[in-house]
């Protein structure tokens, strides 16, 4: 076969890829800020994320009319069409990320300054943080090299997430009787959803992942028949 | 529902997931995937080899072709999709050094058999080529003469007109019949070609590269032209647009060329042959993906 071609299309779409994976990026500093806000009461920065909020959507509607102009002058099939897909979803999962954090954020000043905070919740509420922070920098790697067990793996992440949403939820049912440290703890109810929706979102890039590299969408987890094999075909 | 069979060739497998109306997809507990066709194969070629002077063209080429669906032959030039298409109607008969191994099954009957009459062969499998070529004659003229020529029945006048409608010029030409047909647009001469080969009652129509010459608009009619008449007739079309192949065919036959086992002489090789969804969204094969793809000329 003659030499390769193309070559502009290749590195429009390499660099579509990049700018598409820079938004985790953003995400991570927003994550960051909204953890510190939460573990430090800080209102002043919570609303620093709230604001920051902008600079997420922005790289949406970037990445986005980008590929609306790829997809109409180049017609990209194949691999390249569903890496477009793929991208589309994983730009809808980084907006989506976005606004967790900025609900997060949106939650701190309910709470108060200085509220009756349960530090088991705290810490709880840290370490889901944290875990969803390795989880977005995982699905980025696995996006970037392909690795559909690296993005497999997501889901054995996101179970611990998962229970220490649940555990986060026992705590606060057992916090006692005091009408202001039950009201904080529900907020806090409140912040691990948006994180462990976080926790989510790097699923379904994990998904995408899959989808790239085999060509059939498959859940990871199967949400509405939890335990029961995954459903496969298309999306 | 026919025999399982399966629909590719040399990268031999299909992935399920994706169906077209008329084909089954289903995995095997080996893991191996099957296509089953709940369409007759108007053309079934086994091991179909085209050659010039001796040098095989194209090579060894197995795959059915579906009635009611629109076939497209994709590859780089000089892979043999010319040649092959060709080879269904025996219009290579034509060309004094040309030979066909290998056997072309239309409808069960060998196209190459002893008895058959190559005439009547292009009477039941039309071809419309890249340019219009319509005769030096009036519209009227051209619509009728292959019936005259065989000697159909019925009504000149309806015959005219029914292949005009069928090809979507009556309302151009009708009040126009008698002018000559060069004075029509290249996309009308296209069209009138089509018209030409609708009137002796077809069963196939082949297309080499039918819109190669003509503009986006006359592209348009005749790609919703081919989507009228595959309800009636099989089409078989040779195209280098890869988005003309994707927009109107139900199946894709993938061709490339390769060297021989001396290195002395190029051929073409059937790739890959499966619905034309799968081609271009998952393609099995790597050198499927990276010519619809653009990647390699």
């Amino acid at each position: 076969m003659p030499d390769h071609v193309r070559g502009q299309y290749q590195e429009d779409l390499a660099t579509l890829e990049r700018r598409a994976l820079e938004g985790l990026d953003l995400v991570l500093v927003q994550l960051d800020k909204a953890t510190e806000a939460v573990e430090q009461q800080d209102t002043e920065l919570a609303e620093l994320v709230i604001a920051s909020d902008d600079v997420v959507d922005g790289r949406y509607l970037e990445v986005h009319q980008s590929i609306l102009t790829l997809l109409a002058t180049q017609a990209p099939v194949a691999t390249d069409l569903r890496l477009i897909s793929a991208l589309l979803h994983l730009m809808k999962c980084i907006e989506r990320m976005g606004d967790q954090c900025v609900n997060v954020a949106k939650l701190i000043p309910i709470a108060g300054h200085e509220p009756p905070a349960d530090e088991r919740i705290l810490r709880d509420i840290g370490t889901m943080c944290r875990q969803v922070r390795t989880q977005i920098i995982q699905a980025k790697r696995a996006f970037e090299s392909r690795d559909v067990e690296m993005a497999r793996d997501l889901v054995r992440r996101d179970d611990v997430v998962d229970n220490l949403n649940k555990q986060i939820f026992r705590i606060a049912l057992e916090v006692g009787d005091d009408a202001d440290r039950r009201e904080w703890a529900m907020t806090m109810i409140l912040v691990a959803r948006a994180i462990e929706r976080i926790g989510d979102n790097t699923v379904d890039i994990g998904e995408q992942v899959a989808f790239i590299v085999t060509g059939l969408f498959r859940e990871f987890q199967d949400a509405s028949h939890p335990g029961e094999p995954v459903s496969s075909g298309q999306p | 529902m026919t025999e399982p069979e399966q629909t590719s060739s040399e990268s031999g497998r299909t992935a399920p997931g994706i169906n077209l109306s008329g084909t089954i997809q289903e995995t095997q507990g080996t893991g191996k995937v099957k296509t089953y066709s709940t369409r007759e194969a108007v053309f079934k070629l086994e091991n179909v080899t085209a050659s010039y002077a001796g040098k095989p063209a194209v090579s060894d080429v197995t795959m059915d072709v579906y009635t009611h669906a629109i076939t497209a032959l994709i590859g780089p030039s000089g892979c043999g999709k010319s040649t092959l298409i060709r080879c269904l109607n025996r219009m290579n008969d034509l060309i004094p050094t040309a030979s066909v191994d290998g056997r072309v099954l239309y409808h069960g009957e060998d196209v190459y058999g002893p008895q058959v009459d190559p005439v009547e062969v292009r009477k039941r499998i039309g071809m419309v080529f890249q340019k219009p070529n319509p005769f030096p004659k009036s519209i009227y003229d051209n619509i009728a003469f292959g019936p005259r020529v065989l000697g159909m029945d019925g009504n000149m006048d309806e015959i005219v007109e029914t292949a005009l409608r069928d090809a979507a010029l009556w309302d151009e030409v009708k009040d126009r019949l008698e002018t000559n047909a060069f004075g029509m647009s290249g996309g009308q001469q296209q069209r009138l070609c089509i018209a030409r080969a609708l009137a002796v009652e077809p069963d196939v129509i082949l297309m080499d590269e039918p819109c190669s010459a003509l503009d986006p608009i006359s592209t348009g009619k005749i790609e919703d032209l081919m989507l009228e008449l595959k309800q009636r007739y099989s089409i078989v079309i040779v195209t280098h647009n890869m988005q003309q192949a994707a927009r109107v065919s139900d199946m894709t036959a993938f061709l490339i060329v390769k060297l021989d086992a001396e290195e002395k002489h190029r051929q073409g090789k059937l790739v890959e042959y499966d619905v034309t969804e799968k081609i271009f969204t998952n393609p099995a094969d790597r050198r499927t993906e990276d010519y619809v793809s653009g990647k390699v000329g």
